[in-house]
Formats: C-alpha cells, structure tokens, sequence
C-alpha cells in the first residue's frame, strides 16, 4: 500500500474516533509497536537505498502527521470527558461554607493600631505610662493646683493606703496615689527622661469616678500627645491634627479649633471634626451641632515646662489628648461605650 | 450654666445676633453653647463655662464677652422698675452703723464685706419680669427680696445674702432697754465655726459645723454659712420689715473645702470657690439695693459697710508681637491686635517697638502670663484665621518601642489561634476578693460601688466572668485579655502587664492538652525556643492553690524562669461563677515573656536525605509521666533520632490494672546518607533496651 493511501485510510478512521479508547486503538494501530507506520519504518532497512530515501520520508512525515492528529483529537477529546463529568458533578453552591473559627481584636486596638501607625509615619514614637500616678505627676506638675475647683474636671478614683493617712504633709499629699485620670501624666515621665525636641504619643487606660452610662464609662483610653521643639506653633498644631484627621476618616474630613481651658495648656483649644453624617447641617449623631468634638489640646503652658526644667523661653509646642473610645465609636457607629468592656461576644466577633 | 437671650440683650443698645447665629459665635470665641431652649418665649443658653472665667458665671460676663467678639458696645443695664434711670437714695438720718456693726476675725478669709441696710421693705411677690428671668436661669423664685437677691446674682455674677435685720440677736441688755423698733444694734461677726456649732439652713437642714467653716453670726449663734447657704435664724419672711444685705468676697479654698466636708454645694459655693473678684461686691451691692428700694420700697439707711483690707488693684501684662508670631505661626498686625486688647476692654498704656503693655480689669483674675494674653488675642481675632502649616524640623525615625511590637506580635498570633481579645474593667468585687490573697490587694479609698471596690490582681476572674455571661449565646470560644494587674508589696503598688486567656468548650480529657497545644503554638510563633511545663506545687499559704484543679495545672516556664500558669480552673471556682462546664485557663507575666520574644531566625537547610519512621508502644504505671519516656528514648537515640512524636495513649480494658501504653512514632534522619535499615534496628535496640532498663516499663512486641 502507498503511503498516501495509509494516510487518507487515517485520516478517514480518527474523524470517526469518539472516544479516548477508540483514540488509543488508533495510535497503536498505526503508531504501536506493532503499528502499520511502525512496521514500515522496521522494514525500511530492506529497501534499496533509492527507495528507503523516498518511502522513509513519506513515512516520518505521516508519523509526525499522525502524532499531532492524535494530540489534537486527544486535547478535543478529554476536553469534551470533563465537560461531561463536570455536568455530573452539580453541587448545590448555596449550601453553607465550612466553619472556620478565627479569633477577633478588640475593634479598641485596631483604632489604637490605626492611629499608632499613622503618628509613627509622621515621626511620633510611641510610649507608655503607668495606669496608677501620684497626685504629683496627675495634677500639680500639670499646673492643676491643690484645692482649686479646675480638678473638678477630673474625677478620681483614689486609692486607699493607710500607711500615708498618718503623715498628713504637704509632700506627703502630693505622693497620694491614684488612678489616673488622664495620659497627660506621660507628658511629664517622658520629658523629665527625654530632653527636647520631644514628638511622642501616649495611647493607654484612664480612670473617671463617674455614674456610668452610653457615653461614660470609669476607665476608658485616651492617646496623649505632645510635641515639642523650638517653633512648634498652633498653626503646625493644626496641620499635624488635620493630617491626622485625614488619614482616619479621609481625605475630605474637616477640623476646627475653639476656646478651651486646660490648665496645662495655653492657649486651650477643642477639636472638633465636621459631622460626616450630616456634613454640618446637624444630625442626630452630632447632637445637631454639626460638629463632633474629638480631642482636647493646647500649646504647652511654661509652667509644666518649668515643672520639668525645660526652659520655656527656648522650648515651645502642643499636646493633645484624643478620645479612643469615642474614635472607636465614630468608626465603627457603636453607640454605646459600655460594650467595649462587657466582654459580649456577639459585639467583639463583629471586628 | 443657663443664660437668658433676652437678658444679654438688655446689655446691648443694638440688636445682637440671631440666637443661633450668636451661639455659634460663643463657641467659636468663648465657650461652648451646648443648648438652646425655649421658655416662656425667651430662649435660654446652655453655655459652658470654664472654671477658670468665674467673671462669666453672670450674664454681665457672657455679655462683655458678646460685645468683644460683636464689636457691639454695651452698657450695663437700667433698673427696669418702673421708673427709668431710678438712683439710690440714701435716708442721710437713719445711718447704717446706728443699726449695725460688722467685724471680721481674719481677712484673709473674708476678703471683703459689704454690707446696706433698708428699712420697711414691703415683702411679697416679685414683679413678672423678675421672676420669668429666675425661671429661665433655673432659680425657684420666692419673695421680692431673696429673688432680688438671686437676681443680682445672676446678672452681676456676685452672691448676696439677705437677713432680717429684727431677728439678729445682740447680747448687750442696754440695748434692749430702748425702743424696741429701730435702735436696737446688733453685731455681725464673720467667725470660724466652733466644733461642734450647728445650723439650721434655709431648707430645714441641720448641719453640724466645725473650725474649717467660715459663719456670719451675730453674737450668739451662726446666722448664714458664708459664702455657701444661709440660715432660718434670720431668714426673710412675708413679716420681715428691715434688711441686711451681704456683699462679700470669701476665700475660695475655705469655702470649696466647708462645701465639700458639708456636701453642701449652691450657686454662691460654686461662684465663691472658683475665685470672684472683690471689686465685683460693690457693683452687686448696688445693684441689690436699687433694687430692693424700687421694688419693695425700702428706705436706704445711709452710708455702707466696707470692710476691704487689701484692694485689689488691676495687673499689668506685657506682650511681644514677635512672641504672639512665634506660637501662633501668623503674623497679625499690630493695629489688629489692639483692636481685639481694646475690645476686651484692656487698657493699652505701653507701646514700644514690638511690646504692648496692657493693663487688665480686676475682674479677669485669670489672666497672669503673656502666654494668657495672647490666647485672649487669638480667640477673638478667630482661630479660624490661623491657616495651617507643616512644622520645619529636622528628619527623625521614631524611637522603637519593644514592649508595644511584642504587644501586637502577641494579639496577632491569638487571633490567628482562634482568641477573641476582650477588654475587661480593671476592677473586682468585694466577693471576687476571697480568692485571692487579701494583703496582696489595693482597694479604692472611694469605688463607685461594691461592685468595682478593688483592683484586679490577675485578669482571669473577669474572664471567667465573660465566659458565664457568653455561656448564654456559645458553647465553644476562646479570648483573651492583656492589660494591667495590681498588687501591693509592702508599701509599694506593683502594676504588671499580663497576658490570660481562657478556652471553653473543650472536653474534660482533651481540655488541658488543647490548651498547651495553643501555648506551644504562641511560644513557637514568638521565636521563644525552651520553655517546658513544670508540675505545680504550691505551699500551704499559696492563694494560687484555690484557683487551679491540683492534678490538672502547670507553671509555665521559659529558660528555666517562671512566667506564668496553665491549667483547668478548678470546680470551686467554677461553683462560685455558677459555671457547669470545665474552663481551660492560662495567665502569664507579660514583661517577662517578652524578654524571651526574638526576631531572629536562621535558615535550616532542607534535608537532601529521606527520614525512616518506626513505632515503639510500651506499658508504663498509670502515673508515669510521658517526658521521662521521651527524654530516655532521646537520651538512648542520639542525634540521628530527630523527633519522637506520642500518637496513642491508652489504658482500661485488656491491659493489666495501673498500666498504660504509650505509642510513639520515632523519626530518624541523617544529614548527610540516607540510613541503612541495619543502622535504625541497631539504634532502636539500643532504645528499647535502655527504656527496659527500668523493670516498671516494658516495650511490647
């Protein structure tokens, strides 16, 4: 038989192979080791020369026809086999993924992360204080005096030591230990430690003597900051708030600063970001004044300076201390502080 | 504090602002409006006041505040009783010291007394006006007099106090002699308090006195409790004709601290106690009494009492224009700002290239330091006008802060093991105390209830209490908490950051190795490398005991270093929480453990060579421990015995009583051949042999 008649015969039986079986018997039909094509190949070597030349190189071609036939029909083929297993093989997707169980932060340290990162970007370190101060480091070195009515600001919880109640000197007050109220007292461990120029913030727990409710609790997180050098002025304050402000709750979000009064700070200023719910207009979640207050500030007043040696005339900045909680609550619409410490599943698996 | 819309007006000639537009403005000048209401067609202010303005707990200061940030002038207001520009009329016959006669025992606890007498006042209701502007503030009218009183008060920011001048009682009989109506002197003396003095005030309490509180007594008892509430003595009633009325200036520490030990707190403490200007008596006083003169038709007794040892004279502040540029960060100039000093009614009497001296109004005691004044500038002139600007400082890395990295590291990992981070009070209850050591404890000299009486000196009964509370909606979960224990030391207060967590839901047999599986997890996540579990034995004192199931807890100790504790919670515990399933605990000194934290890591190269496995199972008594089966096969394997892996434990049926077999997959591997299966029997010879070595063990076959 010629070589071209193999062919046509060839071409004519895989164009009539259905399947992958068929498609085997084929190639070892022709292919195999006892193959139509194989034995011509085998039986070449009988040839004269002249003949060898011609019919080995019909032969190899139709051997490498073949080939690619039999990939090309194989590729077609297995890919109509899985088209029909895979039709089979319907599994109803709606049903349910499998429970993986996977643990949750408490939505107060993603804030806390949050904020971290973006005031370590703009060159702040962070550091900590102790939650148990003295009257010293809590009150008089932030220029709160004994006795005087601004302390009402600060409710206390103070703590019971009886080994003090004998001795009741003025150095002895000023040792009197309590909860603090506030983070500021980090301010005065970090710069009595640290000379200037000082760029920190504080995160950490405060302690208030105060009834509970929505928006109270008696120990909740503040993030202190403080920032001091040789021109730090309330317009770089400004720009320092606001950068920050833009990079928790975007680009677009507006601040502003009013009047205030803390004695540790000269000027006082609130800080208030424009409500995103109701872009100023009043809503229900700014108590309809349009604005939310976020963090009480100031530029630091020369006497906590003087408190810790640092000469005023040469060093000047602000501090600040924001609300966790309340930040917390803004991001996330909770609007009920309670929750952060009930230890309520149903609200921390949420975050 | 509540301000009336309509009595700020009355300050102003011109209109003010729309009430909205004005509250806006005292918020971004002054201070914040919290609220405004409607009453009785007026519109009532919520402003809040700082304590350090006591000049605008009145609507005098509110309205001068007003006019500086409105440039609109102000004057203080007429009478409106009826008659316009009404002026105090003195009786020149009737002299006040022919009634009365005023000392005070300390100065310095009495400031300054004032003091006028009227005479046939006609007591009775006040008119409209008078008392629709008291029930806009919130004040309870009375009678004429003792709202005249408040009024004044609230207009002028200086407290009053008015006596029945008939019901004061002097101890000199001559006097008595006379014609009882209006000769009779009296005394008033503004004394300390004599321990043990008591006084019934206006509202029919009893209070008993002491030598820290200031009284104005006549001669035999106290009549009012200065500065703070006055007494029934000498109270006004609908038959009283002839009054005294007090304008005083009280130390503010005396009276913040008598408030306080009476728990006793009025306008006047609130005003007194914040530090009044002195100078501010006399503008009272007259107010008062123009009055009581137009309103109750009294006759003025000429003259006043004054007794005002140290006049309070105004301050003087410089400012550098360069200074104010230098902390705001813009440049204002000059002509602005001595308009804003003028607006605020400061007095410029130097100006010398870049200083301005200015001399303050007595009645702004706060203001001290230039720093003061410029926040006085800056307020009126607008924050809003101070553009923001990036500070210019030099490019520095924060400072690393180990502690806080670890703190995260160690969230993280618990989260990915499945923890929940809870946050906890850091608070304990009385009852939750009787677990613990009492000498170890700090309590708080003022809790807000029983409830939240001491300091938590380990995070787990808070824990233990979230799991009862969650109990209710899960039966399975895991949390944790970091945060801040409490101990006392002797003296001393320790406060440790510590790191516990529970697991819930665990079977009784499985819990406690569940548990140490995580704690593995954590210490390998943590780059921590030698840590073991070291069996608990506690000494008799040891609180720890109570906590812990005996048999079923652990310390935890890295490099040989206790740092905490693992374990079942033991069922006395549970019983007192009223749990009924068994809870898996740990708790763990937190600045210890991250000591043992490292970063560092170093590559270890893959093995080229397969590893061989092969199994070894053997009898041991009950209560062996599985480690000194592992450290003998260790010890007998050598180095080319890379792990021994406990796949089975059993015991019970078909095993001799007290036994138990323990399967083990041992993994050898070389790093350099693969292991001819010669060499392993060889070495598991050796390793049988030496476990057989002890005659309680025996390796099955």
């Amino acid at each position: 038989m010629e070589i071209k008649d193999i062919k046509k015969t060839a071409e004519r039986e895989i164009s009539l192979v259905k399947t992958l079986k068929e498609l085997e018997s084929f190639e070892n039909k022709y292919l195999g080791k006892k193959g139509i094509l194989t034995r011509i190949l085998r039986s070449l070597k009988e040839l004269n020369p002249e003949e060898r030349k011609k019919i080995g190189k019909e032969a190899n071609e139709l051997k490498e026809f073949l080939q690619k036939e039999i990939e090309r029909k194989r590729g077609q083929l297995q890919e109509k086999h899985i088209e029909e297993k895979e039709k089979k093989e319907w599994i109803d997707i709606t049903m349910p993924g499998k429970k993986i169980e996977r643990g949750h932060l408490h939505p107060i340290t993603l804030v806390r992360t949050q904020i971290e990162d973006i005031f370590q970007k703009m060159g702040f370190s962070v550091v900590e204080g102790p939650e148990i101060e003295n009257e010293w480091y809590n009150f008089d070195a932030l220029n709160i005096p004994k006795e005087h009515p601004a302390r009402d600001m600060w409710d206390t919880f103070w703590l019971r030591q009886n080994e003090l109640k004998m001795q009741n000197s003025k150095l002895k007050m000023s040792q009197r230990l309590l909860l603090r109220t506030h983070t500021s007292p980090v301010q005065i461990h970090y710069m009595e430690a640290n000379k200037p120029p000082i760029r920190i913030i504080a995160p950490g727990r405060i302690f208030r003597y105060e009834a509970t409710d929505a928006s109270h609790e008696i120990n909740f997180y503040q993030v202190e900051g403080l920032m001091i050098d040789k021109n730090i002025s309330i317009a770089n304050f400004k720009f320092i708030m606001e950068e920050f402000f833009k990079e928790f709750f975007g680009r677009k979000t507006e601040i502003r600063l009013r009047p205030s009064y803390f004695p540790f700070t000269e000027p006082s200023f609130e800080i208030d970001v424009k409500c995103s719910i109701c872009n100023g207009k009043g809503c229900s979640v700014c108590s309809y004044r349009g604005w939310i207050e976020m963090a009480g500030a100031g530029m630091v007043h020369p006497n906590v300076l003087k408190a810790v040696k640092i000469n005023p005339e040469e060093w000047q900045g602000f501090a600040f201390g924001l609300g966790l909680d309340r930040l917390t609550m803004m991001k996330y619409k909770i609007n009920d502080i309670r929750l952060f410490y009930s230890g309520d599943l149903r609200f921390l698996k949420q975050f | 504090m509540l301000f009336s819309y309509d009595w700020l007006q009355s300050f102003f000639p011109k209109k003010l602002p729309a009430p909205k537009k004005l509250a806006e403005l005292l918020t971004l000048h002054s201070f914040e409006v919290q609220e405004i209401k409607k009453v009785d067609g007026d519109l009532v202010f919520d402003i809040d006041v700082t304590p350090n303005r006591s000049d605008c707990f009145s609507h005098l200061g509110i309205a001068r505040e007003c006019s500086a940030f409105t440039n609109l002038k102000f004057k203080i207001p007429a009478c409106r009783a009826g008659r316009q520009n009404a002026k105090l009329k003195e009786d020149k016959k009737r002299k006040i010291k022919d009634f009365i006669e005023v000392e005070v025992e300390n100065k310095n606890d009495c400031l300054r007394y004032m003091g006028g007498v009227l005479l046939d006042v006609k007591v009775g209701e006040s008119p409209e006006w008078i008392k629709k502007r008291l029930i806009a503030c919130g004040v309870q009218p009375i009678n004429n007099i003792v709202d005249i009183m408040n009024y004044t008060m609230l207009e002028t920011g200086q407290p009053l106090h008015a006596f029945d001048l008939d019901k004061l009682k002097t101890q000199n009989p001559a006097c008595r002699t006379g014609r009882h109506s209006l000769k009779l002197k009296t005394k008033i003396i503004i004394r300390r308090a004599k321990r043990g003095e008591k006084i019934k005030t206006l509202d029919d309490k009893e209070y008993i006195l002491d030598k820290n509180i200031l009284v104005i007594a006549d001669q035999e008892k106290p009549l009012a409790i200065a500065g703070i509430k006055g007494g029934k003595a000498a109270e006004i009633t609908s038959k009283t004709k002839n009054i005294f009325i007090e304008s005083a200036n009280f130390a503010p520490t005396l009276i913040r601290r008598a408030s306080r030990s009476l728990n006793l707190r009025t306008d006047a403490s609130f005003r007194f106690e914040h530090g009044l200007d002195p100078n501010l008596a006399e503008e009272g006083l007259k107010k008062a009494v123009l009055l009581v003169q137009e309103i109750a038709e009294g006759t003025v007794a000429g003259k006043r009492i004054d007794i005002y040892s140290k006049k309070v004279k105004p301050k003087k502040i410089k400012i550098y224009l360069s200074k104010l540029e230098k902390l705001s960060g813009i440049k204002i100039p000059a002509k602005e700002v001595k308009t804003v000093l003028k607006r605020l009614n400061f007095k410029i009497i130097k100006e010398k290239g870049d200083l301005i001296e200015v001399e303050i109004p007595t009645y702004r005691q706060d203001l001290v330091i230039p720093e003061d004044l410029i926040e006085e500038i800056l307020r009126i002139y607008g924050y809003e006008k101070i553009n923001s600007c990036p500070p210019q400082i030099s490019l520095t890395f924060p400072q690393k802060n180990p502690e806080l990295s670890a703190q995260r590291k160690v969230k993280e990992i618990l989260k990915e093991l499945g923890f929940t981070e809870v946050y906890n009070y850091s608070f304990i209850s009385k009852e939750d105390t009787r677990f613990f050591n009492k000498e170890y404890i700090v309590e708080l000299e003022n809790p807000v209830s029983e409830k939240f009486q001491y300091l938590r000196p380990s995070l787990l009964v808070n824990l233990l209490k979230n799991a009862k509370h969650n109990l209710k909606f899960f039966e399975a979960f895991k949390m944790f908490e970091v945060g801040k224990i409490f101990q006392k030391q002797g003296s001393k207060i320790l406060e440790k950051r510590t790191l516990a967590g529970i697991i819930v839901g665990e079977k009784k047999e499985e819990g406690f190795f569940v548990l140490k599986g995580y704690i593995d997890s954590l210490f390998d996540s943590l780059g921590i490398t030698d840590w073991f579990y070291d069996e608990f034995q506690p000494r008799p004192e040891d609180m720890k005991k109570l906590f812990w199931h005996i048999n079923k807890s652990a310390e935890i100790k890295v490099n040989q270093e206790k740092i905490g504790f693992l374990g079942e919670v033991s069922e006395r515990i549970l019983h007192h929480f009223d749990i009924r399933v068994p809870i898996y605990a740990f708790e763990m000194d937190f600045e210890k453990l991250i000591e043992f934290i490292t970063e560092e890591k170093e590559y270890q190269e893959i093995p080229k060579f397969p590893s061989a496995v092969r199994d070894i199972a053997l009898l041991v008594p009950m209560y062996e421990k599985t480690e000194n089966v592992q450290k003998k096969i260790f010890a007998a394997g050598g180095d080319l015995l890379i792990d021994v892996d406990l796949f089975d434990i059993y015991f019970g049926e078909g095993l001799p009583e007290g036994k138990k077999n323990l399967a083990f997959h041992l993994i050898f591997q070389a790093k350099d051949r693969t292991l001819s299966s010669e060499e392993i029997d060889n070495l598991m010879k050796k390793i049988i042999y030496s476990l057989e070595e002890n005659p309680e063990w025996e390796v099955r076959r």
